[in-house]
């Protein structure tokens, strides 16, 4: 009998002092939450409490990142951070939410159909009184648009982090190929085209069999660039002062047409229905394919790749395309990358506000964003270059630990953050900051308010409708079958939001 | 004596080959993966490797095995797979022992009530809430108790002491051993292979398990590796690049990373295998063929 129970509380003591180890290798936030049962914030003597923060997953722990050290020295509160996981992040919150985890601060992706539902299911804290008072610091830095596009039955309950620059991705073509066809940078959808075309027939590549003119991704139905100099370079675009989904849009045809004709002269990979990210990339970057879609992000892999293969290659963005009616330009971005906010079962409200507020104070800002001049970055013509490898280092993640931006001034010190690989900021230095203002046509929707119908079926439809093009591009469907997909479209919410999308356009055309 | 024809040489020719075509098919997802954590990345990316690295080096996997929080969670893992062998090891047999014994009273009600279990229960969000009150978020019990004993491991232990001799027992009573003694001295000795093959089912267990702490561990300290590894490779994962924003792009681990992190993490539990081997035939079959 007794050495069973030896047994017992052996195995059962050394779990428990090995959580106790753990948690307190981490950091000693338990001990600081039962101690500061306070949290009234009754004067300046008052200690501060530890915060309990959820944020959005990382490769390395929030708790001994460099910023946290910086941040806890600046602000002075000790701030515990828990992530969420990479995968299914939306059923984790939602199982924390619901089951009243205290945490002071959690911020997501910006993802504005579930914070609506949060904050119209009274789970959230309303921030204007507490901002009113404790944020000075808040009000200065976020932008009133942002605080408008945030307000859900005319309450604020996030503090947004807005994204930073404008363009994705475009065409990016193989310059090296085009000089050896003695090939002008093709600046209209014809004489792309006809680039496709010489790279098919006479293969600058030596390729042989294994040339393909241009690679895409099988769910990449909607080419950047292309749709652009169709009409349509967002999901929505403005057709005589209406917003009008890409699928009802008259270009859309047109724009299919060409596309499938690509598609049908073997300009575009034959195999593109069935290629993944992985599987594209593969072709580019080994030199079987003259042209890829992709992001400026995935730039430096691909060069990396594809100088070890050939090194001689070069590539570089094709330019805003001009469509048959002389239309160009890229969808940009407008919006929110993340959002933070302070669920009713915080313990300590103010604090956290208090906490937002000391970390958006313009020094510590800039210093969590890109650190100390001299140190992590230094001033070169007016922008911000990292120093290497001591930024990566310390200021990598550093975008993680920001709830709210100093809107004004954080898109230049981002693009620190770009400089990290000269080519891939040569290529988002085109897009971003070399193409001309009129080429970048802003997402009408990326500010809206949260819309009901348009939040529940956003997702599907797009799916939807990306589904469909690439079989019209495939040649699997025919575009008389249009109106038949448009009527579906329609019943499957793609009217109740456009109502809906409308109705609240039309209060921001006047 | 049959002598085999030159058909049944054939036959037995075209099942060998495509067993071996089976075997192999099975085997190259891991091998190209295996070689892809020792390849240059550059080769990876335009999808040069199959089955033989391409440019040879060790760097990555250098990096993965070194990384802190590779090692912490690999440490979690080990640490969970032990504690909780052992205690599920301990319950199951403390549970199976008097279960074995035909004349415990409101028996069969009892062994119903364990088969209900097997076939009901409370769901998720009730056993969320359950462990949110015993206060085991972000607790490595979380982990261990809900685990602790498997009906099905129980009836299988129960089932091998049915088959020893109650001889052995009487006569530990007549010279004064009490039950426990009689369990620890006796009974238990005598089921290394039961204990081994139960063992490791519930050693994988633990190792494998990645829903459990997904649902009820949220400190970065405390992930297992599976969840570790989860968020490695699901971060590759850029076909939704839309809902990601440029700086998680930048951060994308590199394809070699990623092989090399599930090599590294796959390997120790592989590595337990060949040691229970033997034991583990041995005790499948003793639940099968017992009389």
């Amino acid at each position: 009998m007794k050495k069973a129970f030896k047994l017992i509380s052996v195995i059962a003591a050394v779990a428990l002092l090995v959580s106790v180890m753990a948690a307190c290798s981490g950091s000693n936030g338990k001990n600081g939450n039962t101690g500061n049962a306070n949290s009234a914030g009754s004067g300046k003597e008052a200690p501060k409490p530890v915060l309990k923060r959820l944020n959005v997953w990382a490769n390395e722990d929030y708790n001994t990142y460099p910023v946290a050290g910086l941040l806890e020295e600046a602000t002075g509160y000790k701030v515990q951070h828990d992530m969420l996981p990479q995968d299914k992040w939306v059923e984790k919150l939602n199982l924390i939410m619901s089951s009243g985890e205290e945490y002071d601060l959690v911020t997501s992706y910006s993802d504005m159909a579930l914070y609506s539902d949060y904050a119209q299911k009274g789970a959230l804290v309303d921030l204007t009184p507490l901002i009113e008072e404790f944020g000075p610091n808040i009000k200065t830095a976020i932008k009133p648009e942002s605080i408008e596009a945030l307000k859900v039955n005319g309450k604020l309950y996030a503090i947004p982090t807005t994204v930073t620059y404008k363009i994705n991705s475009s065409i990016l073509i193989r310059t090296d190929w085009l000089e050896k066809l003695g090939l002008q940078m093709p600046t209209t959808t014809e004489e792309l085209k006809n680039v496709l075309q010489q790279f098919k027939e006479k293969d600058p590549g030596g390729n042989g069999d294994r040339n393909v003119p241009m690679t895409i991704k099988g769910d990449q139905a909607m080419i950047d660039n292309l749709v652009g100099a169709f009409g349509m370079p967002n999901a929505w675009n403005d057709v005589d002062g209406k917003l009008v989904p890409r699928v009802m849009d008259p270009a859309y045809k047109d724009y299919v047409a060409y596309v499938a004709d690509l598609y049908k002269q073997g300009l575009i990979d034959r195999e593109f229905v069935a290629n993944k990210d992985a599987t594209a990339k593969e072709k580019f970057s080994s030199g079987a394919a003259g042209a890829i879609v992709v992001h400026w992000a995935d730039i430096p892999a691909i060069y990396d790749a594809l100088t070890k293969n050939q090194p001689d290659a070069k590539f570089a963005y094709v330019p805003a395309l001009k469509g048959p009616a002389g239309e160009f330009g890229f969808g940009a971005n407008a919006g929110f990358d993340r959002l933070t906010f302070i669920p009713k079962s915080a313990e300590h409200p103010e604090d956290a506000i208090k906490w937002i507020n000391a970390s958006l104070e313009p020094e510590t800002f800039k210093n969590l964003a890109i650190g100390v001049e001299g140190t992590h970055h230094k001033v070169v013509d007016g922008a911000y270059e990292p120093i290497q490898p001591i930024f990566t280092d310390e200021r990598n993640l550093a975008n993680n630990f920001m709830a709210g931006t100093d809107e004004t001034n954080y898109p230049q010190y981002w693009q620190a953050r770009v400089r990290k690989n000269p080519v891939m900021f040569e290529a988002f230095d085109y897009l971003n900051n070399k193409l001309p203002e009129d080429a970048k046509k802003e997402n009408a929707l990326g500010l809206a308010p949260y819309m009901k119908e348009y939040s529940k079926s956003n997702q599907q439809l797009h799916t939807m409708l990306n589904d469909y093009t690439v079989k019209l591009i495939a040649g699997v469907e025919t575009i008389e079958g249009l109106p038949g997909f448009q009527q579906k479209f329609l019943e499957a919410g793609g009217e109740a939001s456009s109502n809906e999308v409308n109705e609240w356009y039309a209060t921001v055309q006047k | 004596m049959y002598r085999k024809t030159i058909k049944d040489y054939a036959l037995d020719g075209t099942i060998y080959v495509l067993l071996i075509l089976m075997g192999l098919m099975t085997l190259l997802p891991f091998v190209n993966v295996l070689s892809k954590s020792f390849s240059e990345e550059w080769a990876i990316v335009s999808g040069r490797v199959g089955v033989f690295p391409v440019g040879f080096q060790l760097d990555t996997m250098a990096f993965v095995v070194t990384n802190s929080q590779f090692l912490r969670s690999l440490w979690i893992s080990v640490l969970i797979s032990l504690i909780g062998t052992l205690a599920s090891l301990l319950i199951t047999s403390l549970t199976a022992y008097p279960l074995s014994k035909r004349e415990l009273p409101g028996m069969g009600v009892l062994i119903v009530l364990f088969i209900f279990t097997m076939m009901f229960n409370g769901g998720i969000i009730p056993n969320y809430l359950l462990i949110r009150e015993l206060g085991l978020i972000n607790h490595l019990g979380s982990l261990v108790l809900p685990a602790l004993i498997s009906v099905f491991n129980m009836l299988v232990i129960k089932s091998y002491f049915e088959s020893l001799p109650s001889s052995l027992e009487e006569s530990a009573k007549i010279e004064g051993a009490r039950n426990l003694t009689i369990l620890f001295r006796i009974i238990l000795p005598l089921s290394g292979p039961v204990l081994a093959t139960i063992g490791l089912f519930y050693a994988v267990y633990y190792w494998n398990d990645y829903f459990h702490p997904m649902l009820y561990i949220n400190s970065t300290s405390l992930k297992p590796l599976q969840l570790y590894l989860q968020d490695i490779v699901m971060n590759a994962d850029t076909s939704s690049a839309l809902d990601k924003s440029a700086d998680d792009l930048m951060n994308v681990p590199a394809e070699g990373v990623r092989a090399a992190t599930v090599i590294a993490s796959t390997i120790p539990i592989l590595l337990v295998y060949p040691f229970l081997q033997k034991y583990f035939i041995k005790g499948v079959l003793i639940g099968s063929v017992k009389g």
